[in-house]
């Protein structure tokens, strides 16, 4: 256990060490200021601390329907762009290089002195690289929690669950760069590998949303052409073909939209997409529906995304784990 | 008798691409002397040290170390390691690179405490603690690296070219901090291809040589092994003479006479020669292989057959 936290504290040693990680936290906190700046009023919503103000009879201090667009800013534009996106690239980028350098002479030679395992070191250094992300999306949330109790006065620790699921779909990614850096020490060659995997799972995950809409909703069966029922029979087909060979990649956007599914809004009402695009486009809060959740969560089951993608990982893990344990330094 | 810390019998290491780095090493290190591995570049002097460590798997290994068989990973928690070419975090600060050798060697913070500061004035670091690992000269990173191979207070300490990139007082230090490990009872590896460094400190050597050991001994039976006595004449001696000395088995050359011999006894029929020739004998003094050339001569002695040797 003490050789698990010295290299736990040595990741972190390392990270603060990291011009990116600084860099990262700097615009997660820029983020985060420019999204505290927005704010809701008796009349209206505010923004840049009050610097502009439109009055609204709707969106305004102490409603559902403000608390639901606050919380979708964050989740849809903040989180879906800057945290599962940029920040993951940017924590790719930087932690690329932890198991080339651990890995490199004169430094391997110091761990795999120690009365240590092979396999505690492989995982530990693991643990220690999802810091980064941890970090980040841990300082982030906690940034908007304070803001959203200000902003609309409650306190949302469902919000929270960003934290972990930012650093699953992190995970999902970074063991494919362990994989490729730990068997051929290239660290460019890891991050290309994993953003392969990941633009391949993004196509695949496209694909999924498409044909499911096409084969399985609209009009139902009786109501069909019989050449609109073959075509639809068809697609079906192709369905169950790219749901195969998307089994067995990892489901980043998937995993992301779980969120969905764990954040509360106003007390009970669980956060949709439906009901955010309803308030910017205007409109009014619709009456609750039972859960409402994502149609890419509907479509898939939990064990599917998440236990196809952790057994992704767990593959590349395994492989990369094999490599180290195996390999004269 | 107290039992060897290390004994190896036929330690085998072939690599990818079938080059065989060591080709069946037997070896004694006794307790409490400095042992010094040498060897020219490839010899399997560093894969030695890093079976020994768990670093390599060997191919094939009969060993025992500190009681244990060879590759047993608790035992490590009684041995340092200073590897070659160290190459620490720059992130980290002197004090910090001993940390993480303590932690990993699982020694607890009370003893790394009282431990840490020990050995920052040991190795003359105390003042450079505190700055990061990237402002230092080499020599200073192969103190702290010495130092963090002692933090777990070791009973073997391996010490892969330690002096490599040392200036001469820092040489000097590590030769006496090497000379203080062994009176405290410590057993010290040092590999190392500096001759005159490891003629100063080391009680026994090993020489490898394409991946076989082709001496061991203490340096005393080494050297006494390849005695010989050497005979300086006032003038050249004359030809027809140096014929007949070469013919009883002397080397001769210009005013000088050498033969290999254990005593001074056959060396007494060759002034006796001399006088009765009337030249004048200026000098006679015993001579011993040094360090460099028992190397050298072992080293051209050694296996010749294949290819052999690495890292």
């Amino acid at each position: 256990m003490r050789a698990v936290w010295t290299l736990l504290v040595d990741s972190y040693r390392l990270l603060r060490a990291r011009i990116l990680f600084w860099i990262a936290l700097g615009i997660s906190l820029l983020v985060g200021v420019v999204y505290l700046s927005i704010g809701f009023t008796e009349t209206g919503v505010s923004f840049l601390f009050g610097a502009a103000e439109f009055e609204h009879d709707v969106l305004r201090q102490g409603t559902d329907e403000a608390e639901i667009l606050y919380l979708g800013i964050f989740s849809r534009f903040i989180v879906g762009l800057w945290l599962s996106w940029v920040a993951i690239i940017l924590a790719l980028v930087s932690c690329a290089s932890i198991y080339p350098d651990f890995m490199s002479e004169g430094s391997i030679e110091l761990a795999l002195s120690k009365p240590v395992r092979r396999l505690t070191l492989f995982f530990s250094k693991y643990l220690g690289s999802l810091l980064f992300m941890l970090l980040l999306s841990g300082s982030f949330v906690l940034l908007v929690f304070l803001a959203l109790r200000w902003r609309i006065g409650t306190w949302n620790p469902s919000i929270f669950w960003y934290v972990p699921l930012t650093v699953l779909v992190f995970s999902y990614l970074y063991s494919v760069v362990v994989l490729v850096t730990v068997r051929t020490r290239s660290t460019l060659a890891g991050v290309l590998f994993a953003m392969l995997v990941w633009f391949m799972s993004f196509i695949l995950d496209f694909a999924d949303e498409m044909l499911y809409t096409f084969s399985y909703e609209g009009r139902p069966d009786e109501e069909l052409y019989e050449d609109e029922l073959k075509l639809k029979q068809q697609l079906q087909k192709w369905h169950r073909v790219n749901l195969v060979a998307f089994g067995v990649l990892p489901k980043t956007k998937q995993t992301m939209l779980f969120a969905d599914r764990l954040v509360v809004v106003a007390g009970d009402r669980g956060f949709s997409e439906r009901d955010f695009a309803n308030l910017l486009m205007g409109g009014m809060l619709p009456e609750p529906v039972g859960d409402e959740v994502d149609r890419a969560l509907r479509r898939n089951s939990v064990f599917y995304i998440l236990g196809t993608s952790l057994g992704f990982e767990a593959v590349m893990l395994g492989l990369a784990a094999l490599g180290f344990c195996r390999r004269d330094f | 008798m107290e039992p060897p810390v290390i004994e190896l019998s036929h330690v085998r290491k072939m690599y990818r691409g079938r080059v065989e780095a060591l080709r069946g090493i037997s070896l004694q290190v006794p307790k409490g002397c400095v042992f010094g591995l040498l060897g020219p570049n490839g010899a399997g002097k560093s894969t030695l040290v890093k079976i020994l460590t768990t670093i390599i798997r060997a191919t094939e290994c009969r060993g025992i170390m500190l009681g244990h068989p060879v590759g047993h990973k608790p035992t490590l928690k009684r041995v340092g390691y200073l590897p070659e070419h160290v190459r620490f975090p720059e992130y980290l600060t002197g004090a910090q690179v001993i940390d993480f050798s303590a932690g990993l060697a699982g020694v607890s913070p009370r003893r790394l405490k009282v431990r840490k500061g020990e050995l920052l004035e040991r190795v003359k670091m105390s003042e450079w603690q505190r700055r990061k690992v990237s402002t230092y000269s080499k020599g200073m990173k192969q103190r702290i690296g010495i130092a963090q191979a002692l933090v777990n207070d070791p009973e073997v300490v391996f010490l892969d070219e330690p002096t490599d990139g040392v200036d001469p007082e820092g040489r000097r230090d590590i030769r006496n901090l090497v000379r203080e490990l062994r009176d405290e009872g410590r057993t010290v590896f040092i590999n190392t291809h500096l001759l005159t460094e490891l003629e100063q400190v080391a009680d026994r050597v090993g020489i490898l040589s394409k991946g076989r050991l082709v001496r061991e001994g203490t340096l005393e039976e080494l050297t006494a092994a390849q005695r010989q006595y050497e005979l300086r004449t006032q003038g050249p001696i004359p030809p027809g003479l140096a014929e007949r000395l070469r013919a009883g088995g002397a080397t001769t050359g210009g005013n000088t006479v050498t033969i290999d011999a254990q005593g001074p006894e056959p060396m007494q029929p060759v002034i006796d020669l001399l006088r009765s020739e009337e030249i004048m004998i200026r000098s006679m003094h015993e001579k011993r292989l040094s360090l460099e050339e028992l190397f050298l001569e072992a080293v051209q002695d050694g296996p010749g057959d294949g290819e052999g040797g690495a890292r």
